[in-house]
């Protein structure tokens, strides 16, 4: 549809380079592709360590890292007005069309959303994880995006299963929220040249070893695998609190020639460990997409999974083995991806991947979702709030607070320094030549 | 807006599925909809239907403890009031340590003679102990006037009672696996402080050394008294409190007519109105669950 209209892109979140996850992944492939197409990208997140203002990166990737100091977990400190004045100042600088928020979590990014709906912008928000409605910081948590996604424009998830989430959660209308899976950069991840011999079954896992990934059920898994079959290897890579319980576990069942643990493995080495295996094994207790099994599948490995989240939607049913989240169950599904491991062709199923995952696909997917949220119409103060006041009966009425103190404040800010007296950025033309091997080369340096 | 879009999209072919992979399903736009949108939510199911006889037999534990709280503070005030001499405090002191012991041997199959042996040697060391401390407590608070004393103990009861850990009890028959919570152990300190309190404003060194031993065996041990015969045996317990309650009534009755009136209300309000009201805010339970929701772990983890 409108794809000759040339957006000015703010991407915005607590987490980027040089941190390292999924969503930090998502910001800089979006970013890239989105660059390739053509609009102007810029990502704001929050200073990492000594690394604060201005920096450029892959194709003209221009990254604010605004000199406001993690407080927990690489979040911002919740301020709620702090960032109004550097915000805005970004955003008329870079004279942004949309802003574009990522992860529930990241305060940086409901600040950001929120003093862009002050201001007029248009807003999207990505949503990258899944939440319960039971436990104390889920009901916070789940008040808190209510009242971001009171006013966003449009919202777009990763799975199916995370939009129902996150409609529930926020009281959006379906038809406002998109589902864009990630992607794999699947040069990235390339199968093997040699396939590895089949004498040796090798089963690899590389999560962190926390409790959410479920590392109590592969403690429970291994040995049964183990003493089932005597040729399957095991290799761990991640770090985290439940290593011990492997450890113990390895050391009780002395498996240490079996079970080999690498401790924390750094993105660039996912692959090289990857393809020295023939299943992966995902063992989450919850995930909203898992990009974990994308890059094992692109290496062509089998994998075996929990039926979570949006786990199920990730791969055809033929590239999987799902199991519920339970030991003996999984003991099973590891044996059928055994004894399916003959008919597995590693370069089939990376040649499949290409088709099924990219993200040029995503950025254009994006781009729409763009478009439709410029289209959305302009609405002034009052027809606002009233969005907020229905958020509840008490919560309604101090985020409309909020919103009336925030606007007050961005018209004083008007007074003190005019929107005319901040300089615009000159449009740098960067030579489009980003392509796969260059942003490969990127992130192997990062 | 977004309707018209999707209006304007391609008829559909093939049929729209529930996966992230392979793009852009054909005909479908990213934000389409479908009648399997929260297929999978569930609501409300593990909630437990309440029978209001139920929760009312339930809620019985915790009058009988306002009871039991009432009457200590009933021998308190007739010992501060001079009603109630040493000897005769000493005599329920007595006759309460006695009857608590023939309860528990009744209703507990686990005792025998070497561990009454060891229980006996301990309240003796106990007492022993608290006699050898009663002067301190006597002159503990001679500085501060008694009208804070007052003051600080009600506080301190009021905090008891909250914090109390109706189901079960804080100190434990021998042989218990779980810790008590922190609350608990709070209440139970704040019990003791208030003892302290009182006692601290008593004449003399045996009237400090007979409410103090009192107020511990209470407060100490009727929660495990009184948990030991519900354990027993459920009707006796409702017996036994029904008794303590019309016992406490009457006592209060001839103390003083606003306090009968009070505690009734309150027996009243615990025993009746929040049953009732429990009941009716159930219908305002929503609980929803879906597959999003964490998995839960099938074993125990003992770390």
């Amino acid at each position: 549809m409108g794809n000759k209209e040339k957006h000015t892109i703010m991407m915005v979140s607590d987490f980027f380079y040089p941190n390292f996850g999924g969503v930090e992944n998502h910001i800089y492939y979006l970013s890239q592709c989105l660059l390739n197409l053509g609009h102007k990208v810029v990502v704001v997140t929050h200073a990492y360590e000594n690394r604060s203002g201005v920096r450029y990166m892959t194709g003209g990737l221009k990254v604010y890292y605004i000199p406001w100091r993690p407080f927990v977990m690489q979040n911002t400190f919740p301020t709620i007005y702090g960032l109004l004045p550097i915000m805005r100042t970004i955003l008329i600088r870079e004279r942004i069309t949309i802003v574009h928020g990522h992860q529930a979590f990241s305060t940086l990014c409901h600040e950001a959303l929120m003093h862009a709906r002050t201001m007029g912008y248009k807003v999207v928000f990505t949503d990258h994880s899944l939440y319960g409605f039971a436990d104390v910081g889920s009901i916070h948590m789940n008040k808190v995006l209510q009242f971001t996604l009171a006013d966003v424009s449009q919202a777009i998830c990763v799975s199916h299963t995370s939009k129902e989430n996150t409609v529930l959660r926020s009281g959006l209308p379906p038809e406002k929220v998109f589902v864009i899976p990630n992607a794999v950069d699947t040069a990235m991840f390339k199968p093997a040249v040699e396939r590895p011999s089949r004498s040796e079954i090798v089963i690899v896992v590389i999560s962190r070893l926390v409790y959410r990934k479920g590392t109590d059920l592969l403690v429970e898994v291994i040995p049964e695998i183990c003493r089932l079959h005597p040729n399957v290897r095991f290799i761990i890579g991640g770090d985290g609190p439940k290593r011990v319980r492997l450890e113990e576990m390895r050391e009780k069942h002395s498996l240490q020639d079996r079970v080999e643990m690498l401790g924390a493995v750094p993105h660039t080495r996912v692959q090289p460990v990857l393809i020295s295996g023939h299943i992966f094994l995902n063992s989450s207790l919850t995930e909203a997409f898992c990009i974990a099994i994308l890059e094992a599948a692109s290496c062509g490995l089998l994998t075996v999974s929990t039926r979570v989240g949006g786990v199920p939607e990730v791969l055809p049913d033929d590239m999987v083995v799902l199991a519920e989240p339970d030991p003996s169950d999984m003991v099973l599904a590891i044996q059928k991806a055994i004894s399916m491991l003959p008919k597995i062709d590693p370069q089939v199923m990376h040649n499949r991947m290409k088709e099924l995952y990219n993200w040029q696909d995503v950025a254009k997917r994006t781009e729409i979702v763009y478009d439709h949220a410029l289209k959305c119409s302009n609405q002034n103060l009052l027809e606002r709030l009233s969005r907020y006041l229905s958020c509840g009966a008490w919560a309604g009425k101090l985020f409309c607070l909020v919103m009336m103190v925030g606007f007050l404040l961005w018209q004083l800010l008007e007074i003190l320094q005019p929107a005319d007296d901040i300089e615009e950025v000159p449009d740098v033309i960067f030579p489009h030549q980003c392509d796969e091997e260059e942003m490969q080369q990127k992130s192997s340096i990062e | 807006m977004d309707r018209n879009l999707a209006h304007n999209s391609s008829p559909p072919r093939t049929r729209w599925r529930k996966v992230a992979y392979g793009g852009m399903q054909p005909g479908y736009d990213d934000n389409h909809t479908d009648e399997s949108f929260l297929e999978g939510m569930v609501m409300n199911a593990s909630v437990v239907k309440r029978d209001i006889l139920k929760v009312m037999k339930d809620s019985v534990s915790i009058s009988e403890y306002l009871c039991i709280v009432a009457l200590v503070v009933l021998v308190w005030a007739y010992t501060l009031s001079s009603t109630l001499d040493e000897n005769s405090l000493l005599f329920i002191d007595a006759s309460l340590l006695v009857s608590g012991f023939l309860i528990l041997l009744f209703t507990q199959q686990k005792l025998s003679l070497g561990l009454l042996l060891h229980y006996f040697l301990n309240i003796c060391f106990f007492i022993t102990s608290l006699y050898v401390l009663a002067p301190i407590y006597q002159t503990l608070t001679r500085s501060i006037s008694s009208d804070s004393i007052w003051a600080v103990t009600a506080s301190l009861l009021m905090l008891h009672l909250f914090l109390h850990d109706y189901s079960e009890s804080t100190v434990k028959a021998p042989g218990a696996l779980k810790n008590p919570a922190l609350t608990s152990c709070i209440s139970v300190n704040a019990s003791v402080v208030a003892s302290v309190f009182i006692a601290s404003r008593l004449p003399s060194r045996l009237h400090v050394f007979a409410i103090m031993l009192f107020s511990l065996q209470v407060f100490l041990f009727a929660p495990l008294v009184t948990y030991c015969i519900k354990k027993y045996s459920f009707c006796l317990h409702l017996c036994f409190s029904i008794g303590l309650m019309a016992m406490t009534l009457s006592f209060v009755y001839m103390l003083h007519r606003f306090l009968f009136a009070l505690l009734l209300s309150l027996l009243v309000f615990v025993n009746v109105v929040c049953p009732y009201w429990l009941i009716k805010i159930q219908e305002y339970k929503f609980e929803i669950n879906g597959p999003w929701d964490e998995a839960k772990l099938c074993f125990d983890i003992t770390d």
